[in-house]
């Protein structure tokens, strides 16, 4: 199914939530997983495989891409090493918020792919590993230099399977329906055959 | 010269923001002065209804560079199924705006999903979808009357002014429609909600088509159409309840947008040093009319009762100051502002300072190009701002709010929540229902309270990137301070969870940029407004007509 990007968006931050994240990183993870979207990617499969990993296992891509975010003047003309992180593609929408800060190309490489991000487009060399890796990025470089694009895509046609993984997440965000919730919570009550 | 605009702190109480009124800014007005100076051209190339009422008709407005249609589907609704909350699963009549105009295959598809609303799925052709119910009342009084050859009785129109009224307009990729920004760029759809009103006109003039069209089939030749004065007297009703609130909270930097233009245009006039002759006299004029409005606003809401007695008072004492008032020294508009302070309710106050720009279409219309959206970058958080700076604007926004006791009851006795149930937006009872665990964040005052707190633990000089990593918890609360930066009126200053919260303040600040009028409160969350009565129709309208329609005539 076709879905418009506000749509993801809005699940996705949902999802998040669902998942337990806090609601600043829950808006984190819409604006990320559309931002994938918008870039041709399944950003719904990758935020689905974000939020179910082992927390043992891998670094959240959600905080430890937030936090690069926060440090982006920091990481001005820096290479920076990343332990293993959970759906790693899902680090690249920050990648794109550090170049939005510095003026910069950013560049991120993961198990042989290359992925470089001017913050509004983005160059992959190929698919990014959707198992926990290791990252390396390097700030830096002219963004006017950045060519072999991909195209923007206006709406997204996620897996099936990750975008109900979102739903159930963020059914999780919702009260359970009772009368007395039905019947106080919207105020209404009043009959409306007038 | 520039006077000096009010500040947030007078101007984003919630009192205030649910007593604004209508401007020349209203997003109404911005669209049919637009259609009427680009020569917009309106058909309808279908209008295929039975005698029951089933069927649907296509309305198309032409504009310079693109055609937008809206695509209408009449029902035959059981009166059980009437419901104006976002529960109901039937409607009188539903509609999309398309993009464009459609074809057969279009309109079948739309047929098997537009009337299932929320349960069905539209597409990047669609760029609006919505619903409406009639108001019974009326609608059985016109089709009898028509349908006899009689007119409808105009006191019983001016009771309630519509014959239908819509119950949500879903808008920016809902339900699978085009997102705002396929459409932001074109310059008819740059001001905000300009697709949702424009399909709103257009639905005024099916509903008007479909009444006439239900008396000729009651009546036969019998049957005459509607008295076109009493059909302009007609607007289309809306129905709102509290999912209108959660997007003032929401859109920060957009609501900014639109109060600080309103707010821009009123320093503006306030700072002319004279008004010449004829803006006294049009001032003087459209003070009338609109008290011609307000003697047609009905509620039986006893908050609202109370306010529109005092708004009719407010009126004559303007009236009987303006009798006595000496236009000539310096800076009449500011004196006049000045003296309402003291002098009128907020109502009274907020329906002034709309009514003053009306003279000045070159100073003020120009901000209506500013009340977008366009800043995605706002989102992004600047992690090396320091600690004390984040404190300060925290202050600036919320220093009323740092020092209320928020763990007392009547402080946060609310919570918000969204429903499993057709995800209705509800407002709960913190202490009284299970509903704190999905609280959503609507309440920024508080946050801001809890965040400040913490933040008061930390270095002055510390950036908040740190402070971010021990405290994850606050993050949306130093996202909303460094907007409120550069968007000082994207912050209520009430707390939006007390007791004593009124969440219809919050609906009628939004609706009132739409351009709404009559707003009656059906409860403390739940509003019923007019839109659009008195306008011309589509085919009927000029640059004469297109801008003080809002303003009723007085009728002989």
């Amino acid at each position: 199914m076709s879905f418009a990007l506000n749509e993801v968006e809005a699940t996705a931050k949902k999802a998040a939530r669902g998942a337990g994240h806090p609601w600043g990183l829950a808006e984190e993870a819409g604006k990320a997983t559309r931002w994938l979207c918008a870039q041709g990617l399944d950003g719904v499969a990758i935020l689905s495989t974000a939020l179910s990993r082992d927390p043992s296992a891998a670094a959240c891509p959600l905080a430890e891409g937030a936090a690069l975010s926060d440090r982006a003047a920091a990481l001005a003309g820096q290479e920076t090493l990343l332990a293993e992180v959970a759906a790693p593609a899902m680090v690249l929408p920050f990648a794109a918020l550090v170049a939005r800060q510095t003026g910069q190309c950013v560049t991120v490489e993961c198990k042989g792919a290359w992925a470089t991000t001017d913050g509004r487009r983005l160059r992959l060399s190929a698919t990014f590993p959707a198992a926990p890796a290791p990252l390396r990025l390097l700030c830096g470089g002219d963004p006017g230099a950045l060519d072999d694009l991909r195209p923007m895509a206006t709406r997204a046609t996620p897996d099936d399977v990750a975008w109900q993984t979102l739903e159930r997440l963020a059914h999780r965000t919702y009260a359970p329906a009772t009368e007395e919730s039905r019947m106080r919570g919207a105020g209404a009550g009043l009959s409306d055959n007038d | 010269m520039m006077s000096k605009v009010r500040s947030p702190e007078i101007v984003m109480r919630l009192s205030r923001l649910g007593s604004l009124h209508q401007c020349r800014l209203s997003f109404m007005r911005q669209l049919t002065r637009r259609m009427a100076a680009e020569n917009w051209r309106f058909s309808r190339p279908v209008f295929d209804i039975d005698a029951a009422g089933v069927g649907h008709a296509v309305y198309t407005a032409a504009g310079p560079e693109r055609s937008y249609s809206l695509v209408a589907f009449a029902h035959d609704l059981p009166p059980e199924m009437r419901s104006d909350r976002v529960i109901a699963t039937a409607w009188d009549a539903t509609f999309t705006l398309f993009d464009g105009i459609p074809t057969k295959a279009d309109i079948d598809r739309l047929s098997r999903n537009v009337p299932l609303q929320e349960a069905g799925r539209v597409s990047q052709s669609e760029i609006s979808v919505s619903r409406a119910n009639r108001s019974v009342r009326l609608w059985e009084h016109f089709v009898d009357a028509l349908s006899q050859g009689r007119q409808p009785d105009p006191q019983r129109v001016a009771a309630v002014g519509y014959l239908m009224r819509t119950t949500a307009v879903y808008g920016s990729g809902k339900l699978g429609a085009a997102d705002r920004e396929i459409i932001a760029g074109r310059p008819e759809m740059a001001a905000p909600f300009q697709a949702e009103m424009l399909s709103v006109y257009l639905t005024r003039w099916f509903v008007r088509d479909l009444v006439e069209h239900m008396a000729r089939m009651r009546g036969g030749d019998t049957a005459v159409p509607l008295d076109p004065a009493l059909a302009r007297c007609l607007g289309i009703g809306n129905s709102t309840g509290l999912g209108m609130a959660p997007f003032i909270v929401n859109h920060p930097v957009l609501f900014n947008n639109w109060i600080r233009a309103r707010e821009e245009a009123i320093a503006t006039v306030r700072a002319l040093a004279r008004a010449s002759d004829r803006a006294q006299a049009q001032f003087t004029d459209l003070l009338t009319r609109s008290g011609l409005s307000v003697a047609k606003w009905h509620s039986e809401h006893p908050l609202q009762i109370a306010k529109l007695a005092q708004l009719k008072a407010d009126l004559a004492a303007l009236r009987q100051h303006l009798g006595a008032f000496d236009w000539s020294p310096e800076a009449p508009w500011d004196r006049l502002m000045h003296w309402a302070e003291g002098a009128l309710s907020e109502e009274g106050q907020e329906l002034l300072a709309s009514l003053i720009l009306e003279p000045y279409p070159d100073l003020v219309d120009g901000l209506g190009a500013t009340m977008a959206d366009d800043t995605p970058d706002a989102f992004i958080i600047d992690g090396a701002m320091t600690v004390a700076e984040m404190r300060r604007l925290i202050e600036a926004s919320f220093g009323w709010a740092l020092d209320l006791d928020w763990s007392a009851r009547e402080t946060c006795a609310r919570a918000w929540y969204v429903s499993e149930e057709k995800l209705e937006p509800r407002l709960g009872e913190r202490f009284e229902e299970p509903v704190e665990a999905y609280e959503q964040p609507l309440a920024p005052a508080r946050d801001a309270a809890l965040a400040h707190r913490a933040l008061c633990d930390r270095d002055a000089d510390q950036p908040i990137s740190v402070f971010l990593q021990a405290h994850p918890e606050h993050r949306h609360t130093l996202r909303r301070a460094q907007i409120s930066a550069s968007a000082p009126y994207g912050e209520i200053r009430s707390n939006t969870i007390a007791a004593d919260l009124m969440p219809i303040d919050m609906l009628r600040a939004k609706l009132s940029f739409f351009g709404a009028t009559h707003f009656d409160p059906r409860s403390d969350r739940w509003v019923r407004i007019c839109m659009y009565a008195d306008a011309p129709y589509p085919p009927d309208l000029t640059a004469r007509n297109a801008d003080f329609w809002v303003y009723p005539e007085a009728t002989a």
